[in-house]
Protein backbone atom coordinates (compact mmCIF):
# COMPACT_ATOMS: atom_id res chain seq x y z
CA UNK A 1 0.00 0.00 0.00
CA UNK A 2 2.79 2.42 0.99
CA UNK A 3 4.65 1.53 -2.20
CA UNK A 4 1.56 2.38 -4.29
CA UNK A 5 1.17 5.74 -2.55
CA UNK A 6 4.86 6.58 -3.08
CA UNK A 7 4.52 5.67 -6.77
CA UNK A 8 1.52 7.99 -7.17
CA UNK A 9 3.41 10.80 -5.40
CA UNK A 10 6.54 10.31 -7.54
CA UNK A 11 4.43 10.40 -10.73
CA UNK A 12 2.57 13.53 -9.55
CA UNK A 13 5.85 15.21 -8.54
CA UNK A 14 7.45 14.29 -11.87
CA UNK A 15 4.52 15.88 -13.72
CA UNK A 16 4.76 18.95 -11.45
CA UNK A 17 8.47 19.19 -12.35
CA UNK A 18 7.55 18.82 -16.03
CA UNK A 19 5.09 21.70 -15.65
CA UNK A 20 7.69 23.97 -13.99
CA UNK A 21 10.21 22.90 -16.64
CA UNK A 22 7.75 24.05 -19.32
CA UNK A 23 6.96 27.46 -17.88
CA UNK A 24 10.55 28.05 -16.76
CA UNK A 25 11.99 27.30 -20.20
CA UNK A 26 9.31 28.98 -22.35
CA UNK A 27 11.63 31.98 -22.48
CA UNK A 28 14.30 30.03 -24.35
CA UNK A 29 12.03 29.56 -27.34
CA UNK A 30 9.93 32.71 -27.38
CA UNK A 31 11.54 35.57 -25.40
CA UNK A 32 13.37 37.13 -28.34
CA UNK A 33 10.39 36.65 -30.70
CA UNK A 34 8.11 38.46 -28.25
CA UNK A 35 10.65 41.21 -27.59
CA UNK A 36 11.10 41.98 -31.30
CA UNK A 37 7.35 41.62 -31.93
CA UNK A 38 7.90 38.77 -34.37
CA UNK A 39 5.04 37.07 -32.51
CA UNK A 40 2.36 38.37 -30.18
CA UNK A 41 2.98 37.05 -26.62
CA UNK A 42 -0.04 34.76 -26.44
CA UNK A 43 0.51 33.46 -29.97
CA UNK A 44 4.18 32.80 -29.13
CA UNK A 45 3.48 30.75 -25.99
CA UNK A 46 0.57 28.99 -27.73
CA UNK A 47 2.82 27.97 -30.62
CA UNK A 48 5.59 26.91 -28.21
CA UNK A 49 3.10 24.85 -26.17
CA UNK A 50 1.80 23.01 -29.25
CA UNK A 51 5.32 22.30 -30.52
CA UNK A 52 6.48 21.16 -27.07
CA UNK A 53 3.52 18.76 -27.01
CA UNK A 54 4.34 17.50 -30.52
CA UNK A 55 8.05 17.27 -29.71
CA UNK A 56 7.33 14.88 -26.86
CA UNK A 57 6.08 12.33 -29.40
CA UNK A 58 8.91 12.72 -31.94
CA UNK A 59 11.59 10.77 -30.12
CA UNK A 60 10.59 8.22 -27.51
CA UNK A 61 14.06 6.98 -26.65
CA UNK A 62 13.49 7.60 -22.97
CA UNK A 63 16.49 7.94 -20.71
CA UNK A 64 16.51 4.81 -18.55
CA UNK A 65 18.30 6.47 -15.66
CA UNK A 66 18.25 9.89 -14.08
CA UNK A 67 21.65 11.47 -13.66
CA UNK A 68 23.13 8.42 -15.41
CA UNK A 69 26.91 8.34 -15.06
CA UNK A 70 26.73 10.92 -12.26
CA UNK A 71 25.03 8.94 -9.48
CA UNK A 72 25.59 5.19 -8.95
CA UNK A 73 22.57 3.44 -10.48
CA UNK A 74 22.00 1.10 -7.52
CA UNK A 75 21.50 4.06 -5.16
CA UNK A 76 18.55 5.49 -7.07
CA UNK A 77 15.20 4.48 -5.62
CA UNK A 78 11.75 6.11 -5.53
CA UNK A 79 12.58 8.28 -2.49
CA UNK A 80 15.83 9.56 -4.04
CA UNK A 81 13.94 10.37 -7.26
CA UNK A 82 11.22 12.11 -5.27
CA UNK A 83 13.74 14.18 -3.27
CA UNK A 84 15.65 15.07 -6.45
CA UNK A 85 12.45 16.25 -8.11
CA UNK A 86 11.60 18.42 -5.10
CA UNK A 87 15.08 19.97 -5.25
CA UNK A 88 14.63 20.77 -8.95
CA UNK A 89 11.10 22.15 -8.54
CA UNK A 90 12.09 24.41 -5.63
CA UNK A 91 15.10 25.77 -7.56
CA UNK A 92 12.93 26.33 -10.66
CA UNK A 93 10.42 28.28 -8.54
CA UNK A 94 13.12 30.37 -6.85
CA UNK A 95 14.79 31.33 -10.14
CA UNK A 96 11.42 32.02 -11.77
CA UNK A 97 10.49 34.25 -8.80
CA UNK A 98 13.61 36.34 -9.43
CA UNK A 99 13.18 36.17 -13.22
CA UNK A 100 16.48 34.36 -13.75
CA UNK A 101 16.91 31.75 -16.52
CA UNK A 102 18.59 28.57 -15.25
CA UNK A 103 18.87 24.97 -16.39
CA UNK A 104 16.03 22.69 -15.24
CA UNK A 105 18.10 19.63 -16.18
CA UNK A 106 21.02 20.73 -14.03
CA UNK A 107 18.59 21.42 -11.19
CA UNK A 108 17.21 17.88 -11.50
CA UNK A 109 20.72 16.40 -11.53
CA UNK A 110 21.62 18.53 -8.51
CA UNK A 111 18.54 17.38 -6.61
CA UNK A 112 19.27 13.71 -7.30
CA UNK A 113 22.97 14.16 -6.39
CA UNK A 114 22.03 15.74 -3.03
CA UNK A 115 19.49 13.03 -2.21
CA UNK A 116 21.88 10.24 -3.25
CA UNK A 117 24.66 11.78 -1.14
CA UNK A 118 22.49 11.64 1.98
CA UNK A 119 21.18 8.17 1.08
CA UNK A 120 24.51 6.46 0.42
CA UNK A 121 27.39 8.83 1.09
CA UNK A 122 29.98 10.44 -1.16
CA UNK A 123 30.87 7.20 -2.98
CA UNK A 124 27.44 7.35 -4.66
CA UNK A 125 28.54 10.40 -6.65
CA UNK A 126 30.72 9.98 -9.73
CA UNK A 127 32.63 13.26 -9.91
CA UNK A 128 34.03 12.53 -13.37
CA UNK A 129 30.44 12.22 -14.67
CA UNK A 130 29.52 15.45 -12.91
CA UNK A 131 32.44 17.19 -14.60
CA UNK A 132 31.69 15.73 -18.03
CA UNK A 133 27.92 16.14 -18.08
CA UNK A 134 27.31 19.26 -16.00
CA UNK A 135 30.32 21.45 -15.26
CA UNK A 136 32.15 21.44 -18.62
CA UNK A 137 28.94 21.86 -20.69
CA UNK A 138 27.86 24.67 -18.35
CA UNK A 139 31.11 26.51 -19.12
CA UNK A 140 31.19 25.68 -22.83
CA UNK A 141 27.56 26.43 -23.78
CA UNK A 142 27.39 30.16 -23.01
CA UNK A 143 30.91 30.83 -24.37
CA UNK A 144 30.34 29.05 -27.70
CA UNK A 145 26.84 30.51 -28.12
CA UNK A 146 28.11 33.99 -27.17
CA UNK A 147 30.85 33.81 -29.82
CA UNK A 148 28.55 32.28 -32.46
CA UNK A 149 25.76 34.82 -32.03
CA UNK A 150 28.27 37.69 -31.82
CA UNK A 151 29.86 36.67 -35.12
CA UNK A 152 26.44 36.08 -36.64
CA UNK A 153 25.15 39.56 -35.83
CA UNK A 154 28.32 41.24 -37.13
CA UNK A 155 27.98 39.42 -40.47
CA UNK A 156 24.23 40.09 -40.51
CA UNK A 157 24.71 43.85 -40.15
CA UNK A 158 27.34 43.78 -42.90
CA UNK A 159 24.99 41.88 -45.22
CA UNK A 160 21.81 43.86 -44.70
CA UNK A 161 23.06 47.12 -43.19
CA UNK A 162 22.39 49.17 -46.33
CA UNK A 163 18.86 47.90 -46.89
CA UNK A 164 15.70 49.71 -45.82
CA UNK A 165 15.21 48.99 -42.07
CA UNK A 166 11.53 48.12 -42.58
CA UNK A 167 12.36 45.33 -45.03
CA UNK A 168 15.15 44.00 -42.79
CA UNK A 169 12.98 44.01 -39.66
CA UNK A 170 10.09 42.24 -41.41
CA UNK A 171 12.48 39.65 -42.82
CA UNK A 172 14.11 38.84 -39.50
CA UNK A 173 10.77 38.74 -37.67
CA UNK A 174 9.64 36.12 -40.20
CA UNK A 175 12.86 34.15 -39.67
CA UNK A 176 12.35 34.24 -35.92
CA UNK A 177 9.04 32.39 -36.26
CA UNK A 178 11.00 29.50 -37.81
CA UNK A 179 13.82 29.54 -35.25
CA UNK A 180 11.38 29.81 -32.31
CA UNK A 181 9.40 26.84 -33.65
CA UNK A 182 12.55 24.76 -34.04
CA UNK A 183 13.64 25.56 -30.48
CA UNK A 184 10.22 24.74 -29.01
CA UNK A 185 10.11 21.42 -30.87
CA UNK A 186 13.65 20.61 -29.71
CA UNK A 187 12.68 21.43 -26.11
CA UNK A 188 9.74 19.04 -26.29
CA UNK A 189 11.90 16.18 -27.59
CA UNK A 190 14.51 16.77 -24.87
CA UNK A 191 12.72 17.70 -21.69
CA UNK A 192 9.42 15.79 -21.89
CA UNK A 193 11.57 12.66 -22.32
CA UNK A 194 13.27 13.32 -19.00
CA UNK A 195 9.93 13.23 -17.19
CA UNK A 196 8.95 10.10 -19.09
CA UNK A 197 12.26 8.56 -18.00
CA UNK A 198 11.58 9.41 -14.35
CA UNK A 199 8.10 7.90 -14.43
CA UNK A 200 9.32 4.80 -16.29
CA UNK A 201 12.06 4.35 -13.69
CA UNK A 202 9.50 4.61 -10.88
CA UNK A 203 7.26 2.07 -12.65
CA UNK A 204 10.21 -0.33 -13.04
CA UNK A 205 11.14 0.08 -9.36
CA UNK A 206 7.51 -0.62 -8.45
CA UNK A 207 7.48 -3.76 -10.59
CA UNK A 208 4.91 -2.50 -13.11
CA UNK A 209 7.37 -2.55 -16.02
CA UNK A 210 10.18 -4.89 -16.97
CA UNK A 211 13.61 -3.44 -16.28
CA UNK A 212 15.20 -5.05 -19.37
CA UNK A 213 14.08 -2.54 -22.02
CA UNK A 214 11.22 -0.54 -20.56
CA UNK A 215 8.96 1.29 -23.01
CA UNK A 216 6.88 4.20 -21.69
CA UNK A 217 3.14 3.36 -21.59
CA UNK A 218 0.96 5.68 -23.68
CA UNK A 219 -0.50 7.37 -20.58
CA UNK A 220 3.04 8.34 -19.54
CA UNK A 221 3.79 9.88 -22.94
CA UNK A 222 0.51 11.80 -23.08
CA UNK A 223 0.68 13.03 -19.48
CA UNK A 224 4.34 14.17 -19.82
CA UNK A 225 3.60 15.91 -23.12
CA UNK A 226 0.51 17.56 -21.63
CA UNK A 227 2.30 18.76 -18.47
CA UNK A 228 5.17 20.38 -20.36
CA UNK A 229 2.76 21.94 -22.88
CA UNK A 230 0.53 23.35 -20.10
CA UNK A 231 3.60 24.71 -18.32
CA UNK A 232 4.84 26.30 -21.53
CA UNK A 233 1.42 27.82 -22.21
CA UNK A 234 1.32 29.25 -18.68
CA UNK A 235 4.37 31.24 -19.75
CA UNK A 236 7.14 32.16 -17.37
CA UNK A 237 6.68 35.83 -18.17
CA UNK A 238 9.21 37.04 -15.64
CA UNK A 239 12.02 35.07 -17.33
CA UNK A 240 10.69 35.96 -20.77
CA UNK A 241 10.98 39.63 -19.80
CA UNK A 242 14.53 39.15 -18.52
CA UNK A 243 15.76 37.38 -21.64
CA UNK A 244 13.72 39.40 -24.11
CA UNK A 245 14.15 42.97 -22.92
CA UNK A 246 15.85 43.39 -19.56
CA UNK A 247 19.33 42.25 -20.68
CA UNK A 248 19.10 44.82 -23.52
CA UNK A 249 16.51 46.02 -26.00
CA UNK A 250 17.12 43.91 -29.07
CA UNK A 251 16.24 44.55 -32.70
CA UNK A 252 14.81 41.77 -34.94
CA UNK A 253 18.22 41.01 -36.50
CA UNK A 254 19.72 40.52 -33.03
CA UNK A 255 16.73 38.42 -32.03
CA UNK A 256 17.25 36.18 -35.05
CA UNK A 257 21.03 35.94 -34.51
CA UNK A 258 20.46 34.96 -30.86
CA UNK A 259 17.68 32.48 -31.54
CA UNK A 260 18.83 31.04 -34.88
CA UNK A 261 22.46 31.00 -33.79
CA UNK A 262 21.58 29.48 -30.43
CA UNK A 263 19.47 26.77 -32.08
CA UNK A 264 22.27 25.97 -34.54
CA UNK A 265 24.77 25.65 -31.67
CA UNK A 266 22.41 23.40 -29.68
CA UNK A 267 21.58 21.07 -32.54
CA UNK A 268 25.20 20.83 -33.71
CA UNK A 269 26.27 19.99 -30.16
CA UNK A 270 23.52 17.37 -29.93
CA UNK A 271 24.66 15.90 -33.27
CA UNK A 272 28.26 15.65 -31.98
CA UNK A 273 27.09 13.87 -28.84
CA UNK A 274 27.93 16.84 -26.62
CA UNK A 275 24.50 18.00 -25.48
CA UNK A 276 24.38 21.51 -24.02
CA UNK A 277 21.82 23.24 -21.83
CA UNK A 278 19.22 25.12 -23.89
CA UNK A 279 19.03 27.86 -21.26
CA UNK A 280 22.80 28.37 -21.12
CA UNK A 281 23.11 28.38 -24.92
CA UNK A 282 20.26 30.78 -25.64
CA UNK A 283 21.22 33.16 -22.82
CA UNK A 284 24.84 33.16 -24.06
CA UNK A 285 23.61 33.84 -27.59
CA UNK A 286 21.38 36.71 -26.42
CA UNK A 287 24.36 38.28 -24.63
CA UNK A 288 26.64 37.73 -27.66
CA UNK A 289 24.20 39.32 -30.11
CA UNK A 290 23.90 42.35 -27.81
CA UNK A 291 27.57 42.74 -26.92
CA UNK A 292 28.73 42.49 -30.54
CA UNK A 293 26.58 45.48 -31.50
CA UNK A 294 27.48 47.64 -28.50
CA UNK A 295 29.16 46.35 -25.37
CA UNK A 296 27.61 48.98 -23.13
CA UNK A 297 24.07 48.13 -24.30
CA UNK A 298 24.13 44.93 -22.25
CA UNK A 299 23.17 45.13 -18.58
CA UNK A 300 26.19 43.22 -17.28
CA UNK A 301 24.97 43.38 -13.70
CA UNK A 302 21.92 41.34 -14.66
CA UNK A 303 24.11 38.99 -16.69
CA UNK A 304 26.22 38.55 -13.54
CA UNK A 305 23.13 37.65 -11.51
CA UNK A 306 22.23 35.03 -14.12
CA UNK A 307 25.76 33.59 -13.94
CA UNK A 308 25.51 33.42 -10.14
CA UNK A 309 22.20 31.55 -10.48
CA UNK A 310 23.90 29.06 -12.82
CA UNK A 311 26.75 28.50 -10.36
CA UNK A 312 24.26 28.00 -7.53
CA UNK A 313 21.94 25.66 -9.46
CA UNK A 314 23.72 22.41 -8.67
CA UNK A 315 24.57 23.03 -4.98
CA UNK A 316 21.23 24.70 -4.18
CA UNK A 317 19.12 21.96 -5.79
CA UNK A 318 21.41 19.37 -4.17
CA UNK A 319 20.89 20.96 -0.75
CA UNK A 320 17.09 20.91 -1.15
CA UNK A 321 17.23 17.33 -2.45
CA UNK A 322 19.39 16.29 0.51
CA UNK A 323 17.13 17.97 3.08
CA UNK A 324 14.04 16.50 1.41
CA UNK A 325 15.50 13.00 1.50
CA UNK A 326 16.53 13.43 5.14
CA UNK A 327 13.11 14.75 6.15
CA UNK A 328 11.23 11.98 4.38
CA UNK A 329 13.41 9.38 6.17
CA UNK A 330 12.58 10.90 9.57
CA UNK A 331 9.10 9.45 9.06
CA UNK A 332 10.48 6.02 8.19
CA UNK A 333 10.54 4.20 4.88
CA UNK A 334 6.78 4.43 4.35
CA UNK A 335 4.69 6.95 2.44
CA UNK A 336 4.11 9.41 5.30
CA UNK A 337 7.27 11.46 4.67
CA UNK A 338 6.75 11.90 0.90
CA UNK A 339 3.02 12.65 1.50
CA UNK A 340 3.79 15.43 4.01
CA UNK A 341 6.57 16.89 1.83
CA UNK A 342 4.38 16.80 -1.29
CA UNK A 343 1.60 18.59 0.61
CA UNK A 344 4.16 21.20 1.78
CA UNK A 345 5.33 21.65 -1.82
CA UNK A 346 1.75 22.35 -2.94
CA UNK A 347 1.41 24.94 -0.16
CA UNK A 348 4.75 26.52 -1.14
CA UNK A 349 3.70 26.74 -4.79
CA UNK A 350 0.36 28.28 -3.82
CA UNK A 351 2.11 30.82 -1.57
CA UNK A 352 4.65 31.84 -4.25
CA UNK A 353 2.06 32.16 -7.02
CA UNK A 354 -0.31 33.95 -4.61
CA UNK A 355 2.38 36.46 -3.61
CA UNK A 356 3.20 37.12 -7.25
CA UNK A 357 -0.49 37.58 -8.10
CA UNK A 358 -0.84 40.18 -5.31
CA UNK A 359 1.84 42.25 -7.07
CA UNK A 360 -0.55 42.65 -10.00
CA UNK A 361 -1.21 40.83 -13.26
CA UNK A 362 1.98 42.06 -14.92
CA UNK A 363 3.93 39.68 -12.71
CA UNK A 364 2.18 36.56 -13.89
CA UNK A 365 0.43 37.46 -17.12
CA UNK A 366 1.58 38.19 -20.64
CA UNK A 367 3.06 41.64 -21.23
CA UNK A 368 0.69 44.07 -22.92
CA UNK A 369 0.63 43.69 -26.68
CA UNK A 370 1.43 47.16 -27.98
CA UNK B 1 39.10 13.47 -14.00
CA UNK B 2 39.75 15.74 -16.99
CA UNK B 3 40.06 12.59 -19.10
CA UNK B 4 36.34 12.02 -18.62
CA UNK B 5 35.59 14.91 -20.97
CA UNK B 6 35.42 13.97 -24.65
CA UNK B 7 38.02 16.50 -25.78
CA UNK B 8 37.69 15.52 -29.45
CA UNK B 9 33.95 16.28 -29.48
CA UNK B 10 34.60 19.44 -27.48
CA UNK B 11 37.18 20.72 -29.99
CA UNK B 12 34.90 19.86 -32.90
CA UNK B 13 32.09 21.70 -31.18
CA UNK B 14 34.26 24.81 -30.83
CA UNK B 15 34.44 25.31 -34.59
CA UNK B 16 31.38 23.41 -35.86
CA UNK B 17 28.80 25.17 -33.66
CA UNK B 18 29.81 28.73 -34.62
CA UNK B 19 30.04 27.59 -38.25
CA UNK B 20 26.48 26.22 -38.07
CA UNK B 21 25.25 29.46 -36.50
CA UNK B 22 26.98 31.49 -39.23
CA UNK B 23 25.50 29.26 -41.95
CA UNK B 24 21.98 29.83 -40.62
CA UNK B 25 22.37 33.59 -40.33
CA UNK B 26 24.14 33.99 -43.68
CA UNK B 27 21.45 31.86 -45.36
CA UNK B 28 18.63 34.00 -43.98
CA UNK B 29 20.63 37.15 -44.69
CA UNK B 30 20.86 36.07 -48.34
CA UNK B 31 17.07 35.59 -48.42
CA UNK B 32 16.46 39.11 -47.12
CA UNK B 33 19.22 40.78 -49.13
CA UNK B 34 18.39 38.94 -52.34
CA UNK B 35 14.65 39.51 -52.17
CA UNK B 36 14.99 43.20 -51.23
CA UNK B 37 17.48 43.89 -54.03
CA UNK B 38 15.43 41.86 -56.52
CA UNK B 39 12.37 44.02 -55.83
CA UNK B 40 14.45 47.22 -56.16
CA UNK B 41 16.07 46.06 -59.41
CA UNK B 42 12.73 45.00 -60.87
CA UNK B 43 11.30 48.42 -59.97
CA UNK B 44 14.26 50.12 -61.71
CA UNK B 45 13.74 48.03 -64.84
CA UNK B 46 16.97 46.02 -64.45
CA UNK B 47 15.49 42.62 -65.09
CA UNK B 48 18.71 40.59 -65.36
CA UNK B 49 19.99 41.97 -62.05
CA UNK B 50 16.58 41.30 -60.50
CA UNK B 51 16.75 37.67 -61.60
CA UNK B 52 20.28 37.29 -60.21
CA UNK B 53 19.19 38.70 -56.85
CA UNK B 54 16.15 36.43 -56.85
CA UNK B 55 18.42 33.43 -57.47
CA UNK B 56 20.56 34.51 -54.50
CA UNK B 57 17.45 34.70 -52.34
CA UNK B 58 16.31 31.25 -53.46
CA UNK B 59 19.76 29.79 -52.77
CA UNK B 60 19.67 31.32 -49.28
CA UNK B 61 16.20 29.89 -48.69
CA UNK B 62 17.37 26.44 -49.81
CA UNK B 63 20.37 26.63 -47.47
CA UNK B 64 18.13 27.73 -44.59
CA UNK B 65 15.68 24.90 -45.27
CA UNK B 66 18.58 22.43 -45.36
CA UNK B 67 19.66 23.70 -41.92
CA UNK B 68 16.10 23.24 -40.60
CA UNK B 69 15.92 19.70 -42.02
CA UNK B 70 19.31 18.93 -40.44
CA UNK B 71 17.91 20.14 -37.12
CA UNK B 72 14.84 17.93 -37.46
CA UNK B 73 16.99 14.91 -38.33
CA UNK B 74 19.17 15.51 -35.25
CA UNK B 75 16.02 15.74 -33.10
CA UNK B 76 14.47 12.55 -34.40
CA UNK B 77 17.64 10.46 -34.44
CA UNK B 78 19.11 11.19 -31.03
CA UNK B 79 19.37 8.38 -28.54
Amino acid sequence: MDSDIILVIVVATALAFDFTNGFHDTANAVATSISTRALAPKVAVGLAAILNFAGAFISLKVAATIAGGIVMADVINETVIFAGLIGAIVWNLVTWYYGLPSSSSHALIGGVVGAAFVAAGSHAIQTSGLLEKVIVPALVAPIVAFAAAGLAILITYRMVGRLHPGVVNRGYRLGQIGSASLLALSHGTNDAQKTMGIIVLALVAHGDLSGASPEPPIWVIISAATAIALGTYSGGWRIIRTMGSRIYKMDPAQGFAAQGGGAAVLLTASHLGFPLSTTHSITGAVLGAGAAKRLSAVRWGLAGNIAIAWVLTLPAAAAVGAVTYGLSRIFGEGALGPVLIFASLLLLMAAIFGKRLRHGPAMTAAPAES
Amino acid sequence: MIGAVDSEALLELMWAAPLAALTVTVAWGLVIHGSARAVESQRDGRTVLAVLHAITAIAGAALFMAAVVFGLIVMTSKG
